[in-house]
């Protein structure tokens, strides 16, 4: 690695601060586990890295109430995987936690490094695509929320702007009846990043499907909301032939991107039986 | 008792921990990656990105540049101080730094010196190289073709080890080697034939990943000489080889060795060893070249193969034919690739009692980096293709696969297809502890829906490499303490711990009083090298034959004695003198035929393995669960039974990494996947719920205590057994390793009659 | 200077100090000042656990961790897990079933077991499995490495 110039600010005001530089060398760092790699293989060169380590406060805890979890940009992935207040909102959440990544990584990484990031790869985006979630953002100009589904937008692109910070996650309540799941498929060692991630979310009325969401990473330059999914899915009886075919339209949605993990239509197959599979399994 | 208590059996035999515990567990272990020399610098190297072409200009300025760069070093220094700078075990080919020429992408070009390691790679990435770029070849069969471009202009033979002087200077050619051997009359036979079976079979590259990455420290010395501290499987080589290309005598030149984190065969012959001594004698300064693990993507890897294999067979269900034509994929320079060649090739035929067989074996140069000795010297490859074949041949004749084996079995007394008569190979009890720990006779649940479950068995037979020469001595201090001095490296397969049971065991002591001394050639003597499970037969062989040596001197210089302590109090009245006991051993060997390959004494001694799979094949996305995995392994004698167990588990988990998802994905020679980010290697949850590893003991007549070599035996045949398993579960045939689940996937789609669409 | 730091830090229960600089991970410090090589090297890349430590009671990459990240934290490395001469349980549990061949990951394996531990005393396989999948082992001794945790529960 470069050397670079590392500030540690207080407070999320000096942060901002100090992020506004117009230089994409200029960047935020929180656990590092994204960042640090990347710098590594020399693919990034900071310029100057802002640690948010030090800021206390409004940055870290889960907190559950009527409105749902709100969690702080910096609580830790470990945090959240062990948290009683997320298994018991957001059981999908908590089971996907562990097998994220590693206990290494999930003791230093934060939940807003995750989303800031904006890999297609990690596991969470499509989770909360499906929960419905809300993200707090500061900037020079103040703050703003951003809904979960207007958060990713490009292969590593994300509506957080180059001065900004994550400072803060809502996580929707959850209706009682609603089912979720997540389906995470490794092609190659069973401990890897996502070959395809596939969430689902649903609610029963009588005998039909309510409402329903599905959402797929990995296979995707980003994390996505499949609508043609979710049409199928809504208003029809929650069966084999229904969840078959969402799971269709969802495989024909999706614009897979090849790599090492698998083929364009490779992936596209596994969309398909992991869509399907997480309709079946969700509960 | 009145005389030293040498009765045996208390040492060999036993599952004894390793010597060094406590230091592996406290985190204190020597390695040569901890080494820091003072004044020391860090070379870093910039590598080529192109496959092939000619160096029309390097510009270090901007290089040097950088704060804390101390020199760029290029071909031009080399030539320096090294006028001839090609090295290699096979040819001298290979340059210390790239020279007029590269030859795959990842070809070190320049090393940068510096201060600290960041600035040497900053500078690194600042080194700019002009190329004129020249057409690449990567395919092995493509490279072979007389049209291919050609990658080396003449072919120099090193001429080092006996086994490869017969390798001729050759010209306009990227076949390093063609090995043939010929018994009997095979096109006679396959005419005669029942059945007639032929196939293609590929594996790809794949990499050793050891976790210590390579790392060698070379430390001029003031009055002349030089040190080299490398993580090395050959310091013998590494001294004859660097002597040899500075034009020293091998007296100037140090080599040493601690424990390895782990080699598997990458770390053999020159790596790192010559561009560290060459940059160390430049700057006159220690130099520490430490590669990252994405580096070692690009410096050693396993030979990828094509196997055309076709075998006749008898309406009895017996073998009577078989012919084998295997392409090598070398890539740019040979390393030991003409011995992996010649030394696997010929035992194409497996354990098998084959009459007719003609086997080609060619080495080919691609525009890949460099692939050399992986555990199991390309065996694997071999039996891949003869054991799925033997299951394709099973299932067509209708012959349970463990019986076909059977009524094939290569048995002691026979000859192999070389011409050497078999001893000490035991592949009925080998098919036989198979068949029990697989409940081979037992009904099997095969699944249904979209799960599906098979079993499959696979043997595969090695040739330990021959000739090459162990010594050892063994040294009683005044004290009467012991040690053992032997150049055999310990990288993880308690070769320490094995040595020092052997001399406990002829000198009557407790393992815990022998020490090891570690490869140091201004101290240890010569061995050829720690490869190809030789050491526990050949360096056990010298340990025992100078232990032995030394138990007899002292017997005679003090008979009666009761310890060895007093032993030496008698003969030098204080705590004084030293007693050394020398061995060595080097089997007998007949060199094979040029024109035949045939030989009356191939190899001391046969490795036999044998695997036994279960899987659960998840039709719906090709995924492969190894639910069970048995290795069995003739070992003549188990010095140390738990260690060979964990070499045996180790191995069985190591290939089914091989299997299932390990592969080194190029693109024109790029390696797209240089990281164990992307090149994944077997974790925790994918290690089969049942998995054991288990060994046969007929003691080999000539092995130390009966023992034969087992490091890589273990390797041979869990991708044919899981393969066969996958065939058997689901029909589906796989010609190409690994298996990924989107190999599978297709495959079985295919079948079905809905293939995938491509790409 | 922004690009260099004085840390104070503890260092296997003792006060420390250093100075690093900001581009440096944690290990090239301990290597470097302290002579620690318990934590090294491998992957680089957070995968295999050889660079494991425990910053504030818990393991991280070592390989990932800024130095500059330390400044104020406790550190803990395989060499102060021993007291007074004396192995830690779990460094017992690996000596007697041998959990380790070439030796390069098992400082990772043992912190990252006292990590376990620290959370399930009496861990299940499915526990022992899931906090050590991220720890890979090339000799691949996984079976002797669940053997030497399951004794190393017992023992603690
Ligand atoms: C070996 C390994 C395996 C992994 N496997 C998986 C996996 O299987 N599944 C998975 O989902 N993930 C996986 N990950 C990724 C992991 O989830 C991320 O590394 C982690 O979540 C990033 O968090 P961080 O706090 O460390 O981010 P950092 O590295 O600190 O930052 C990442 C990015 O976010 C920015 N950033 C950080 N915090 C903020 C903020 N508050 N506001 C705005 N921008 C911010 C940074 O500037 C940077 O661009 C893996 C990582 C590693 C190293
Ligand atoms: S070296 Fe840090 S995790 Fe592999
Ligand atoms: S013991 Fe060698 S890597 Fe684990």
């Amino acid at each position: 690695m470069k050397a670079f110039e590392l500030v540690e600010p207080a407070t999320i005001d000096d942060a901002i601060a100090l992020l506004d530089a117009g230089d994409p060398g200029v960047r935020a760092v929180a656990g590092g586990s994204a960042l640090v790699p990347m710098m590594k293989a020399r693919l990034f060169q900071p310029t100057r890295l802002v640690s948010l380590r030090r800021i206390g406060g409004a940055l870290r805890g889960i907190h559950a109430g009527d409105g749902g979890l709100r969690i702080g940009a910096l609580a830790t992935l470990t945090e959240l995987e062990h948290s009683t207040r997320v298994r018991d909102a957001a059981p999908v959440m908590s089971r996907a936690l562990r097998t994220l990544s590693n206990v290494r990584i999930r003791n230093v990484a934060t939940l807003g490094g995750h989303l800031a990031h904006g890999d297609p790869h990690m596991d969470l985006p499509p989770i909360l695509l499906t929960l419905g979630a809300r993200v707090r953002v500061a900037g020079r100009g103040g703050e703003r929320w951003i809904d979960i589904n207007d958060l990713f937008l490009g292969y590593y692109q994300t509506a957080v702007a180059a001065g900004e910070l994550i400072t803060e996650v809502h996580v929707s309540a959850q209706p009682h009846d609603a089912r979720t799941w997540y389906e995470k498929f490794t092609a190659l060692s069973a401990d890897d990043w996502p070959t395809v991630g596939a969430a689902v979310w649903y609610r029963t009325a009588g005998d039909r499907i309510g409402e329903a969401r599905v959402a797929v990473s990995a296979a995707t330059e980003r994390p996505v909301r499949i609508a043609a999914a979710e049409q199928i899915l809504t208003g029809a009886a929650p069966s084999a032939e229904t969840f078959g075919a969402a799971a269709d339209a969802a495989a024909a949605a999706v614009d897979p991107l090849a790599d090492i993990r698998g083929s364009a239509a490779y992936k596209r197959e596994m969309v398909r039986v992991h869509v399907r599979r997480a309709l079946e399994k969700a509960r | 008792m009145g005389s030293l208590d040498f009765a045996r059996g208390r040492e060999v035999g036993r599952s004894l921990g390793r010597l060094e515990a406590a230091a592996k567990v406290d985190g204190t272990v020597e390695y040569i990656h901890n080494l820091r020399l003072p004044g020391m610098l860090h070379g870093r190297i910039h590598r080529s990105s192109i496959p092939h072409g000619r160096i029309v200009r390097i510009d270090t300025s901007a290089a040097l540049a950088v704060a804390g760069v101390h020199a760029v070093v290029t071909a031009d220094d080399v030539a320096r101080l090294v006028p001839d700078p090609y090295y290699g075990p096979a040819f001298h080919d290979q340059p210390i730094l790239a020279t007029g020429k590269v030859r795959h992408v990842g070809e070190p070009v320049a090393v940068v010196l510096a201060d600290n390691p960041h600035a040497a790679e900053e500078a690194a990435d600042l080194v700019a190289v002009e190329y004129e770029p020249l057409e690449a070849v990567f395919d092995e069969v493509a490279a072979a073709a007389p049209d291919a471009p050609v990658l080396h202009d003449e072919l120099r033979p090193a001429g080092m080890f006996t086994d490869l002087k017969h390798l001729a200077g050759r010209r306009d050619t990227n076949v390093a080697l063609d090995a043939r051997l010929r018994s009997g009359d095979v096109e006679q036979a396959f005419a005669e034939a029942e059945h007639v079976f032929e196939h293609t079979f590929r594996t790809g590259k794949v990499m050793h990943a050891a976790f210590e990455p390579m790392v060698t420290v070379a430390e001029p010395h003031a009055a002349g000489g030089l040190t080299i501290h490398t993580a090395s499987q050959s310091p013998s080589f590494v001294r004859s080889e660097i002597s040899r290309l500075l034009g020293w005598p091998e007296n100037r030149v140090r080599v040493r060795t601690a424990f390895l984190g782990g080699g598997f065969g990458a770390k053999l012959y020159i790596k790192l060893e010559a561009m560290a001594a060459v940059c160390a004698l430049l700057a006159r300064r220690p130099v520490r070249i430490a590669l990252s693990m994405d580096e070692q993507f690009y410096t050693i890897t396993k030979h990828g193969a094509t196997v055309r294999i076709k075998t006749g067979v008898a309406r009895d269900g017996r073998m009577t034919a078989r012919q084998v034509e295997t392409f090598w994929n070398g890539g740019a320079y040979a390393d030991i690739g003409p011995r992996v060649t010649q030394k696997s090739g010929f035992s194409a035929a497996g354990p098998y009692d084959i009459e007719h067989v003609a086997l080609d074996n060619y080495a080919v140069y691609t525009n890949e980096p460099p692939a050399g000795a992986l555990r199991g010297f390309g065996i694997s490859q071999l039996v891949w293709a003869y054991e799925r074949q033997a299951d394709v041949i099973a299932r067509t004749l209708g012959i349970d696969p463990l019986e076909f084996r059977r009524r094939n079995a290569l048995r002691n007394g026979r000859p192999h297809a070389t011409g050497t008569v078999v001893v000490g190979m035991e592949v009925d009890a080998v098919l036989d502890r198979l068949a029990e720990a697989m409940a081979w006779d037992k009904p099997f649940d095969r699944g249904t829906g979209t799960i599906r479950r098979g079993r499959g068995i696979g043997i595969g037979v090695k040739a330990c490499v021959s000739p090459t020469t162990s010594t050892a001595a063994v040294h009683i201090y005044g004290d009467g303490s012991c040690a053992v001095h032997c150049s055999t490296v310990d990288m993880g397969q308690g070769s320490d711990t094995t040595m020092a049971q052997i001399a406990a065991e002829v000198l009557g002591i407790p393992t815990t009083d022998v020490r090891v001394v570690h490869p140091d050639t201004d101290v240890t003597p010569y061995d050829m090298a720690t490869l190809g499970s030789r050491s526990t037969f050949h360096m056990g062989n010298a340990v025992r034959r100078a232990a032995e040596d030394a138990r007899a001197q002292i017997e005679r210089m003090a008979p009666g004695a009761t310890s060895f302590r007093d032993a030496m109090l008698a003969r030098f009245a204080m705590q004084a003198g030293t007693v050394v006991g020398f061995g060595s051993y080097a089997p007998s060997y007949q060199k094979p035929d040029p024109e035949t390959g045939l030989s009356a004494n191939i190899t001391p001694f046969w490795m036999l393995g044998g695997a036994g799979a279960e899987v659960e094949v998840d039709t719906e996305t090709g995924r492969i669960t190894v639910t069970k995995l048995v290795n069995v392994a003739d070992v003549g004698r188990a010095i140390n039974p738990a260690s060979v167990e964990r070499q045996l588990t180790g191995a069985a988990i190591m290939q089914l990494g091989f299997t299932l998802f390990e592969e080194m994905v190029f693109s024109d020679g790029q390696v797209l996947n240089a990281s164990l980010a992307d090149y994944k290697i077997p974790g925790f949850l994918d290690v089969p719920r049942e998995l054991t590893g288990t060994f046969v003991e007929a003691p080999h007549p000539e092995g130390p205590f009966g023992a034969k070599g087992v490091g890589e035996t273990g390797i041979f045949s869990p991708s044919p057994a899981i393969a066969n398993a996958l065939y058997d579960a689901t029909g589906v045939m796989l010609y190409d390793m690994p298996l990924t689940p989107e190999r599978v996937l297709r495959a079985i789609r295919e079948a079905g009659g809905r293939p995938l669409e491509q790409a | 200077m922004t690009h260099q730091r004085t840390l104070s830090f503890t260092l296997n229960g003792r006060p420390v100090t250093a100075t690093a600089r900001t581009h440096e991970t944690i290990l090239e410090v301990l290597q470097r000042d302290f002579g620690l090589f318990g934590a090294r090297e491998s992957c680089g890349q957070g995968l295999c656990g050889c660079c494991t430590l425990l910053v504030n009671g818990t393991a991280v990459s070592g390989c990932l961790y800024l130095a500059a990240f330390a400044d104020g934290a406790e550190l803990v490395t395989v060499e102060g897990l021993a007291r007074g001469g004396t192995q830690h349980p779990i460094q017992c549990a690996f000596v007697e079933k041998s959990g380790f061949q070439c030796g390069f990951c098992t400082p990772g394996m043992i912190l990252m077991t006292k990590e376990l531990l620290g959370r399930h005393p009496r861990p299940t396989d499915e526990q022992i499995r899931h906090y050590l999948s991220g720890n890979l082992c090339r000799c691949a001794t996984y079976p002797d490495i669940i053997e030497s945790v399951r004794r190393a529960a017992e023992l603690v």
